[in-house]
């Protein structure tokens, strides 16, 4: 059976709604407001108005839905860079983003797979950016908690696959390939502390605006990772971190030959063992989901 | 392709949860809710009371292990129907055969007594615009919605239900009234209503026509499910479909008028400020009340 087709006049009446809707709102004032003095003519034309309210304006309902919804979802997926920012000016940044990437397919929540990608262009590179409650927070911070809510929204939406059990008959491949990671897992880098922060928001989410916890002296490295509908996060080791990211690009030997090329004369002693254990851990942890081929 | 009729559907026993490998229906009367998010943390024992969940189709249509997690705890214990909010029956595109098969899967996996979904369009132009859009309603649509929704329902294999919109504006170009073209569509396309009587009492009050006529166009034999929800009146007078308040007193005394015609089972829906899960399951409970 087929799908019929539409008629010509109902395309040309939804590319002029679909181009309504995908309209910015104007933040020309405090709050976000639909200019219908822009609407499409011919739109207007083609709504009825009611005894109180005129064409644009019952057109403009939907529009303020439509940008409502997509700012709802997106500070549900980045409540922390949410709660940094404050909600008008997470909304500024979430409004380009989805002007450049706008919604397509199913999945609502899609709109949040590049939203991190998308705040790193907006955002300066080295400058501050003034919050809702008129604080200068630095622009690495915001990309920071960003990063840290992508990782969140990416593990969430996860599917459950088998974790790496490797054997004996594996170990030949440790020589040559280096490893996936599993899809529910993510290595959150922090230099400010953020993540554990997150996750307190998994459970009471809130809404109030946050200040920035004071920066670390060193960055630090987490371990998100989901088991069913439950998510953990584990702190790891800056040498441990590393070497979890050199098996994702490095066969085994050469990861650890990088790893104990980085590392001090003091701690070259140990890192033998406590890289076997790091290892270990990880393969116990369901950290990899297999092999790979090493990019050259 | 096998054969599903509503007759053939009402013809099944009417079953209760805990119904083992007997194939999935609901009685005429049976009261369900609509499964979200905030609910997870709270479905445990002792399991609510209800008849049915409904699930939004697209919430479980990806491979994400967190609400496959869910969703299978409560298909152990209750039947389950999909509702979908992206099929975009009137859009410009057809559905991809990826989307048809992931809600057709879906289905399956839970053995839904029927999938519904809206009688609107929600995208344009590949870009998916997330709202339940409205068109004129004229008859050369009539035939274009009937002849899609046959070639869903022929695609899912099982019954379709389509829902009616609440909506904020009308077109100039429409020539018939929005009861008359949703009653054809669904009559033309043999499939189900799946009535939202808040939305007819929204629509009605946005409108300005008589939510009764709606529901003396409505073949009640052909619904599916009823939907009730709760609904926000703005400033400037226009009620919007919030779902996010207890049903109002207006739409429990149409429902109750339809019911008693002849019965449905009936779904809360409740998408925002949504209360406890006892508190909900209470609201939907007022519903037994309502129709005696």
């Amino acid at each position: 059976m087929s799908w019929p087709t539409s008629p010509e006049w109902l395309l040309d009446l939804q590319a002029r709604f679909s181009g309504l809707l995908r309209t910015p709102l104007d933040r020309s004032t405090t709050s976000l407001r639909a200019d219908t003095s822009a609407y499409d003519p011919a739109l207007v034309d083609a709504a009825q108005p009611s005894s109180t309210l005129s064409s644009a304006e019952r057109l403009a309902v939907y529009h303020r839905q439509y940008w409502f919804r997509l700012f709802t979802v997106l500070q549900g997926l980045y409540p922390l860079t949410t709660r940094l920012l404050g909600y008008w000016r997470l909304n500024g940044f979430a409004a380009h983003h989805l002007v450049e990437r706008p919604p397509r397919g199913f999945d609502i929540d899609a709109i949040g797979d590049d939203f991190a990608m998308s705040l790193a262009e907006q955002l300066p590179e080295n400058g501050t950016v003034v919050t809702d409650s008129g604080l200068r927070v630095e622009a690495a911070a915001v990309l920071d908690a960003a990063h840290v809510d992508a990782a969140f929204h990416r593990v969430t939406r996860a599917p459950r696959s088998e974790p790496l059990r490797p054997g004996p008959a594996d170990a030949a491949r440790f020589n040559d390939s280096c490893l996936r990671l599993s899809a529910g897992v993510a290595l959150v880098q922090e230099r400010w502390p953020l993540a554990e922060l997150r996750m307190s928001f998994v459970e009471r989410q809130g809404d109030g605006q946050i200040s920035l916890p004071e920066r670390w002296p060193t960055p630090r490295h987490w371990l998100l990772a989901r088991h069913a509908s439950k998510l953990g996060l584990l702190a790891l080791e800056p040498r441990e971190a590393e070497l979890l990211g050199l098996l994702q690009l490095l066969p085994l030997e050469q990861a650890l030959g990088r790893l104990e090329a980085a590392a001090s004369p003091a701690e070259r002693e140990s890192l033998p063992e406590r890289a076997q254990a790091w290892l270990a851990r990880s393969v116990r942890l369901g950290v990899w989901a297999g092999f790979a081929k090493v990019q050259k | 392709m096998k054969t599903l009729t509503l007759q053939a559907l009402a013809a099944r026993p009417p079953l209760r949860h805990n119904i083992g490998d007997m194939p999935r229906t609901l009685a005429r009367d049976a009261l369900g809710l609509g499964l979200r998010t905030r609910h997870y943390r709270e479905l445990g024992e002792p399991w609510p009371e209800l008849d049915y969940f409904e699930i939004i189709s697209e919430n479980f249509l990806s491979e994400a292990e967190g609400p496959r997690y869910h969703l299978d705890r409560v298909r152990e214990r209750y039947p389950i129907v999909l509702h979908g909010v992206g099929l975009n029956l009137l859009g410009p595109e057809p559905p991809s055969t990826d989307y048809l098969d992931r809600v057709a899967a879906l289905a399956e996996l839970v053995d839904a007594p029927f999938v519904t979904d809206h009688l609107c369009w929600t995208g344009s132009h590949g870009l998916s615009h997330h709202d339940l859009l409205p068109v004129p309603y004229v008859p050369e649509l009539v035939e274009l919605a009937a002849a899609r929704a046959r070639h869903v329902q022929q695609h899912l294999g099982r019954p379709f239900g389509l829902e009616n919109l609440s909506s904020y504006v009308e077109f100039v170009a429409s020539t018939m009234t929005e009861w008359d073209f949703y009653a054809q569509v669904v009559e033309r396309a043999g499939c189900g209503f799946m009535l939202d009587i808040n939305n007819i009492y929204v629509s009605s009050q946005n409108h300005r026509f008589s939510p009764a006529d709606y529901l003396a166009r409505i073949d009640l034999s052909r619904v599916l499910q009823v939907h009730i929800a709760g609904h926000t009146r703005e400033p400037n007078g226009t009620i919007i479909d919030t779902h996010d308040h207890p049903v109002a007193d207006a739409v429990w005394q149409l429902y109750g008028n339809a019911f008693r015609q002849q019965p449905f089972p009936t779904l809360l829906e409740w998408d925002d400020h949504i209360p406890p899960l006892a508190e909900a399951v209470a609201e939907l409970r007022r519903a037994e009340v309502v129709r005696v």
